[in-house]
């Protein structure tokens, strides 16, 4: 249930025209004012207000927008991302330059060879000389021979 | 053109677009800034400053988060309130010889009986006094006509506390016009 001090907070928030407020709330607002007196006064006193609000004049600045068109624009700021690309592929490029995306391109390959030179991810290229005969002896202990004796 | 293909312009250096935006939004940042500073002369600087910064960082523009608008008068509210900050000092001794001559036009205008013009100076006195942040949102919303979402973003602030903001300024607003306006009918009695 809407008091008088939700419609007062109502118009200090979202003004004393009926075009700003929120589509929502428009509805129950409209109502609540259609038989309060109090409701009906409180919002002549915010229409008188804004009217009054609306009194507080502006100058005008002449030449303003010659001043701001005419002052000198420094370079833009781009982002980082933006300056690594300007600076690998320059816009006013020249051969001097043809340097900048070979080295661009060469890195990751460098940094590829190094990395697999250092890091073997899980995978093991060296076998252990030991480890392996230890199994292939314990496998030929399993074979049966004695079948291959009777038979001969 | 609209304001993405404007500002994806101006970030390919093209001037064309960069004046294109400056006659677009001129207006609306001058008054902005006059209405926050009261002053001729700093609220051009601040505005050659604001589109300034606009040619600068336009790329850092994002239209899905904020209207060029919004974003535009985000810069300068930031640039008047830290123009505002550093000059406080200056400031209030300046609003002391300001107030000066202010009374002595009110009583002028009021021997002449221009009323209406008297009635501006009393506004203009009661916005003045009204702290940063409720003076800010107060011209966000009433006079730039920004919706209170939009404002808050401007100001940096959650919707709440631009609400109570704006509430507490139109109530500090009546307060002291119908107290100017009580004194006013007893000077006349």
């Amino acid at each position: 249930m809407m008091t008088i001090e939700d419609f007062t907070h109502f118009i200090e928030i979202y003004g004393a025209d009926p075009n700003r407020w929120p589509i929502d709330s428009n509805k129950s607002i409209k109502g609540f004012l259609l038989d309060n007196t109090s409701a009906k006064k409180v919002l002549a006193e915010y229409q008188e207000l804004e009217q009054r609000m609306d009194s507080y004049g502006v100058p005008e600045f002449r030449g303003l927008e010659q001043k701001v068109l005419k002052q000198a624009l420094p370079p833009q700021r781009s982002s980082l991302l933006a300056q690594l690309l300007n600076w690998i592929i320059p816009k006013e490029a020249s051969n001097k330059q043809l340097w900048r995306p070979a080295v661009a391109a060469c890195l990751p390959l460098m940094f590829g060879i190094v990395l697999g030179n250092y890091y073997s991810f899980g995978i093991d290229t060296v076998i252990d000389e030991y480890d392996y005969w230890e199994g292939e002896f314990a496998f030929l202990a399993l074979s049966d021979y004695s079948e291959g004796m009777i038979n001969e | 053109m609209t304001d993405e293909e404007l500002m994806q312009a101006i970030c390919n250096g093209d001037q064309d677009a960069y004046q294109t935006v400056v006659k677009q939004h001129l207006k609306s940042i001058s008054h902005y800034a006059f209405r926050i500073l009261d002053d001729q002369r700093e609220t051009e600087d601040i505005t050659q400053e604001a589109f300034l910064k606009l040619w600068i960082n336009a790329e850092k523009w994002q239209p899905e988060k904020a209207k060029l608008s919004t974003w535009l008068h985000r810069i300068t509210h930031n640039l008047c309130i830290d123009y505002l900050r550093k000059h406080r000092n200056i400031q209030t001794q300046e609003n002391v010889e300001e107030e000066n001559e202010k009374r002595t036009d009110w009583r002028d205008s009021h021997a002449d009986g221009e009323e209406e013009r008297l009635q501006e100076l009393r506004l203009k006195t009661a916005v003045n006094s009204l702290p940063e942040n409720q003076r800010s949102a107060l011209m966000l919303c009433h006079y730039s006509g920004f919706s209170n979402k939009e404002a808050a973003v401007i100001m940096n602030i959650s919707v709440k506390a631009l609400e109570s903001a704006i509430a507490r300024a139109k109530r500090s607003l009546r307060k002291q016009l119908s107290d100017a306006n009580s004194a006013q009918s007893e000077e006349k009695a």
